[in-house]
């Protein structure tokens, strides 16, 4: 019975481990060319409230947003942010961050 | 009565050295179609010289630009000026100008972005035009331009045509409209990852066809003519701040009657995004 009890509580605290480490979104994104442009993307995510980090990979058109938890990215926010910001919004997946 | 040496400042000032906004990867001579991402400010300190037998000409301006859509952006130049031509200086505001730039067709691809532009600008006469060598035109005059753009990782192409009217000033000079072709290619020898540092390096071909000027409708002898240019540039960047540099080098210059053609001509702009 301890043990049961024990069990339940250790997987109420990783679940809840895993809810405030919050999500990573990893978008696709067409048209990233050069370093400089790209400070627009950056610019206009940080100013979502929860964003915590952009990384921008350009090589592989991949832009990684992770957000506090509770934050919610939706594709027709994105597909504007990124029109907005000079470029073309493909997909975007999510994932709990590791 | 206009003296022939002040005539020949007013029209030299028909191309004016800082006739583009430099937005972003765009050339550093010639226009390119790039914007600015909507809400972004373009903060840009640009330094021009130029040389042509015993004239010379220096300018420094602010450039500022807002991105008023991730299409379409606008901006303003305020230029201050310094002249001198054998034993005459003169230096103070040049004229402030007010542009606009369009970004009416973009096709974007993993790693790349081809798009095209069209520009308005219009040079207004704020400037003092009474002192010697002249700081203005004392006319206001308009650009129009088309340009398109290849950016890919590695490799950069431009094209772009301008068409500069020159109006005409008080003193019955019309300058001549002049039409400038510029053909752009560009290299980045190592792609770099977001927020490390980027070098890009350029080669343009700038062309430049003046009509001749006319003085209360007849034409002047000494004005007008064709001037080619090959430009080596570079920008460099480092997330939101940018050094673009640049030297015109005349190739060829066929001008009309007796005209000093140029020696060189260079450009060099700090920018930042905000």
């Amino acid at each position: 019975m301890n043990k049961r009890i024990a069990m339940g509580l250790l997987l109420l605290w990783l679940s809840q481990v895993a809810l405030a480490a919050g999500t990573e979104y990893v978008m696709r994104v067409d048209g990233l060319a050069c370093p400089y442009c790209a400070y627009g993307v950056e610019k206009k995510l940080k100013a979502i409230d929860g964003v915590q980090k952009v990384k921008v990979d350009l090589d592989k058109g991949l832009v990684t947003v992770d957000v506090k938890e509770g934050t919610e990215l939706t594709d027709a926010q994105m597909q504007k942010l990124f029109k907005d910001a000079g470029f073309t919004f493909r997909s975007m997946t999510q994932q709990a961050k590791p | 009565m206009i003296n022939s040496r002040r005539l020949r400042w007013i029209v030299a000032l028909a191309s004016g050295l800082l006739a583009q906004p430099a937005l972003a990867h765009d050339p550093v001579f010639g226009i390119g179609p790039h914007v600015l991402y909507q809400g972004g400010v373009e903060v840009a300190i640009e330094s021009a010289a130029e040389k042509a037998g015993p004239e010379k000409e220096q300018e420094l301006a602010l450039e500022l630009t807002y991105g008023l859509t991730g299409d379409w952006a606008v901006g303003v130049d305020l230029p201050w000026v310094r002249k001198a031509d054998d034993g005459n200086r003169s230096s103070g505001a040049g004229d402030v100008a007010l542009f606009t730039k369009y970004r009416f067709w973009r096709r974007d691809s993993l790693g790349l972005q081809e798009s095209a532009a069209v520009l308005l600008k219009v040079v207004t006469e704020s400037a003092d035009s009474t002192t010697t060598p002249p700081l203005g035109k004392g006319v206001t005059d308009g650009i129009a331009g088309l340009t398109w753009g290849y950016e890919s990782r590695k490799w950069y192409r431009w094209a772009s045509v301008r068409y500069r009217y020159n109006g005409t000033n008080p003193a019955g000079v019309d300058r001549g409209d002049m039409l400038r072709v510029d053909l752009v290619g560009g290299i980045r020898p190592t792609p770099r990852g977001y927020l490390e540092p980027d070098t890009v390096w350029l080669l343009e071909l700038n062309g430049e066809i003046q009509q001749k000027a006319r003085l209360n409708g007849q034409d002047l002898a000494d004005t007008g003519g064709m001037q080619w240019f090959v430009s080596p540039g570079i920008f460099w960047t480092l997330r939101n701040f940018a050094i673009k540099a640049g030297v015109q080098i005349p190739v060829l210059s066929d001008l009309n009657g007796n005209q000093p053609d140029a020696d060189y001509r260079a450009r060099l702009i700090l920018e930042w995004h905000l």
